[in-house]
């Protein structure tokens, strides 16, 4: 009887290269991910997050190293891999013409949910997000931060057991960022592992129990976030931490 | 023995078992998620007005619009309706049957003008007063009988060298604005008219010269000047009751251009999903490249086959209402269904292709219907093929709406059957599949999908 995996997603030495690029987009990039566990993956634009996410959803191939998600090759087992994870990327990534109950219908039944499940499943997800009343409006008309959370709502469909967020709180209000947030350390809980991929350190600090901080393609500092700031004690938060390491110059400049 | 027969048991079973998964299989597939996929692409095609619009109402618009021209150009040509300025300064013999002949050929409308001018009856004509004018000059009949009179005592008197000939020369002016065929339709109504006057006029001056020397008198009063009888029809079965006609041309015409122009909806529909982000969501769930492409594939399939129904409604039933004739679909329904398939298999193909190749949703849209556009010139949809240059006929054959129109020919203009529209339809089933084909290619070279 084979036991679970203590790192729902195991990523080791993994190479991406581009054409036309000098630099390899991932440089030998590991990173681990405990079970159960909120996890923040911080970066500036162009360090290679968005790659590492369609690498690890099967969207993009990769030059060499190796990605694991609940012990499963994406190589290998990508059919599985898909029903276990659930990604809310950083578009509106949904069919602007439905409703938002009819997103939620169609993204469910491709996932397998039978329908008898599915109609409570919606209407859960639903009022736990505040939509139940506007869910019957086609999405295009949905405000941003209704947009951002009828995405999320995607994303949480089918119960993941890894939920991959890319910049979930990107262009919305106060109120509506607070709601997200909050309902990500619930899902959380309730024994969802979630990445947490942002720009914003303070809301990986704030949130995560875990971050890690990435640049040109591979992790330069990992550990629980107030840990980390207490070892550095000239650092008044993450984000001087950050600076420090890093550097002020911008990221995404054409190489 | 017992043991072959338990190893022949044993092959039967894992078969069965093996049709059982397959079709438990396809069963997962489309009670499945492919019922979602399908459910999300009829939403989205249902809420596409524009798109609604365009393959539904513009193609019917255009079928009865155009049956209706071209059956009117065709009746224009046939009713008493061509105004035409006649000026018969003869007023003799040759003048009177013409004016008679062109008066019965019911074609025209006559307005008479003896003792005008050729340049006063053209400038009549370039006014747009009358569509044509015929002008008869004076004593062309005298001319004509002294010609005759000149040649048959020539012959008698055995004199080889022609007799010297007065010219008659009689004028006509079209106005320039009266198109191609309708010019050469007019003028072969005119030599034809004018042939049949000249030959009996000139038959009557023979036989009334030979008279005057001959002891013996001559009657040509029952001589015809018709010797043979022309038996014009059209190549088709006996029992058929087809008659070609601008419905039999236009209603399978248009039908194709309407399936062809799902292109531009179907490319638009998957550079959306593209651009939005929708399709890298799709892939990131459990569903595989090509049952994305496979439900979109069907939902345009259902609405190739509802166009082209519909435009057989429009046919059978509305167009006898605008006093066109019925539609006349042929005996083979078996070969309707397989071209109208056929066709929308290479419509749907060639749109997946354009929507996979094409970057952006502008970039699709006008390439699209650009492109339909020029399949259908040349293809035979406006013009027919045999007027073209021997160029374009060439050009013509590469043009998939050409195979589809050659099929539909032998549908709704030779009434054949399933057989002789194989090698047509083929041609668009693998059109269709090539492009498919292409687009899973070109999409993979370009990414990683599962």
């Amino acid at each position: 009887m084979s036991e679970d995996p203590i790192y729902v997603i195991d990523i080791e030495g993994l190479v991406k290269r581009y054409k036309g690029r000098v630099n390899p987009t991932l440089n030998a990039l590991s990173l681990k991910v405990e079970r159960g566990s909120l996890f923040g993956l911080v970066a500036p634009n162009g360090a290679g997050k968005s790659t590492t996410i369609e690498i690890m959803c099967g969207l993009k191939s990769f030059d060499s190293g190796s990605v694991k998600i609940n012990g499963l090759s994406v190589k290998d087992s990508l059919s599985v891999i898909k029903t276990i994870i659930g990604l809310v990327p950083q578009d509106i990534a949904l069919f602007p013409s439905l409703t938002g109950r009819e997103n939620l219908r169609v993204i469910g039944g491709i996932y397998g949910i039978d329908s008898v499940e599915l109609k409570p499943r919606i209407e859960e997800l639903l009022a736990q997000f505040g939509l139940t009343n506007s869910a019957d409006k086609p999405v295009n008309e949905f405000s941003g931060g209704m947009k951002r959370r009828i995405n999320l709502i995607a994303g949480l469909i089918h119960r993941p057991q890894i939920l991959i967020l890319d910049e979930p709180t990107v262009g919305v209000d106060a109120q509506s960022r607070n709601l997200i947030l909050e309902e990500l350390v619930k899902i959380n809980r309730g024994g969802t592992t979630v990445m947490f991929i942002s720009h914003y350190l303070e809301e990986a600090e704030t949130i995560c129990d875990r971050v890690a901080l990435m640049d040109g393609g591979k992790i330069v500092l990992e550990g629980n976030p107030a840990e980390l700031t207490k070892q550095h004690p000239d650092c008044k938060n993450l984000e001087s931490l950050y600076f420090k390491l890093t550097g002020k110059q911008m990221r995404d400049t054409y190489e | 023995m017992s043991r072959d027969m338990s190893s022949f048991k044993e092959v039967i079973k894992s078969n069965i078992s093996g049709v059982n998964t397959f079709f438990a299989g396809i069963r997962r597939v489309f009670f499945g998620r492919m019922r979602y996929l399908l459910l999300k692409d009829f939403i989205m095609l249902r809420r596409d007005i524009g798109g609604i619009i365009l393959m539904f109402v513009m193609p019917i618009v255009l079928v009865v619009l155009m049956a209706n021209l071209q059956e009117s150009t065709f009746n224009v040509v046939k009713g008493v309706k061509i105004p035409l300025f006649l000026v018969n300064n003869d007023v003799d013999e040759l003048g009177s049957a013409i004016e008679r002949e062109i008066e019965s050929s019911g074609v025209f409308e006559i307005t008479r003008g003896e003792g005008s001018s050729v340049s006063e009856m053209e400038m009549k004509i370039s006014a747009s007063e009358y569509l044509l004018g015929i002008f008869i000059p004076k004593g062309a009949t005298q001319k004509i009988k002294g010609n005759v009179q000149r040649y048959v005592l020539s012959a008698f008197n055995g004199i080889e060298k022609a007799p010297l000939k007065e010219d008659v020369k009689l004028t006509i002016v079209v106005d320039p604005t009266a198109n191609g065929s309708f010019y050469a339709l007019i003028m072969s109504t005119i030599h034809e008219k004018a042939q049949k006057v000249q030959f009996a006029f000139i038959m009557k001056e023979i036989t009334s010269q030979v008279n005057d020397i001959s002891p013996v008198v001559i009657s040509a009063d029952n001589f015809s000047g018709e010797q043979f009888t022309v038996d014009a029809k059209f190549a088709i079965p006996q029992e058929s009751n087809i008659v070609p006609n601008a419905v039999q041309h236009n209603i399978p015409a248009w039908s194709l251009f309407a399936i062809f122009f799902i292109v531009v909806s179907l490319a638009s529909n998957i550079i959306k999903e593209r651009e939005g982000g929708s399709f890298t969501r799709l892939l990131t769930m459990p569903c595989t490249y090509t049952e994305y492409l496979l439900s979109k594939a069907i939902i345009y399939l259902v609405v190739a086959l509802l166009q082209f129904a519909i435009m057989l409604l429009i046919g059978f039933y509305l167009i006898p209402y605008i006093g066109l004739p019925a539609l006349e679909p042929g005996h083979s329904l078996f070969a309707l269904i397989f071209m109208a398939l056929s066709a929308a298999v290479a419509a749907i193909g060639y749109g997946i292709a354009i929507g996979n190749i094409a970057r952006t949703n502008q970039q699709a849209s006008v390439f699209g219907a650009v492109s339909v556009v020029i399949f259908a010139a040349v293809g035979g949809i406006w013009i027919p093929i045999f007027v073209m240059s021997p160029l374009m006929q060439v050009i013509s054959r590469f043009s998939p709406l050409n195979w589809g129109m050659s099929g539909f020919y032998q549908i709704f203009l030779r009434d054949e059957g399933l057989l002789s529209v194989l090698p047509y339809g083929g041609a668009l089933l693998l059109f269709g599949t090539i492009c498919f084909i292409a687009a899973l290619l070109y999409k993979s070279r370009c990414s990683h999908y599962s």
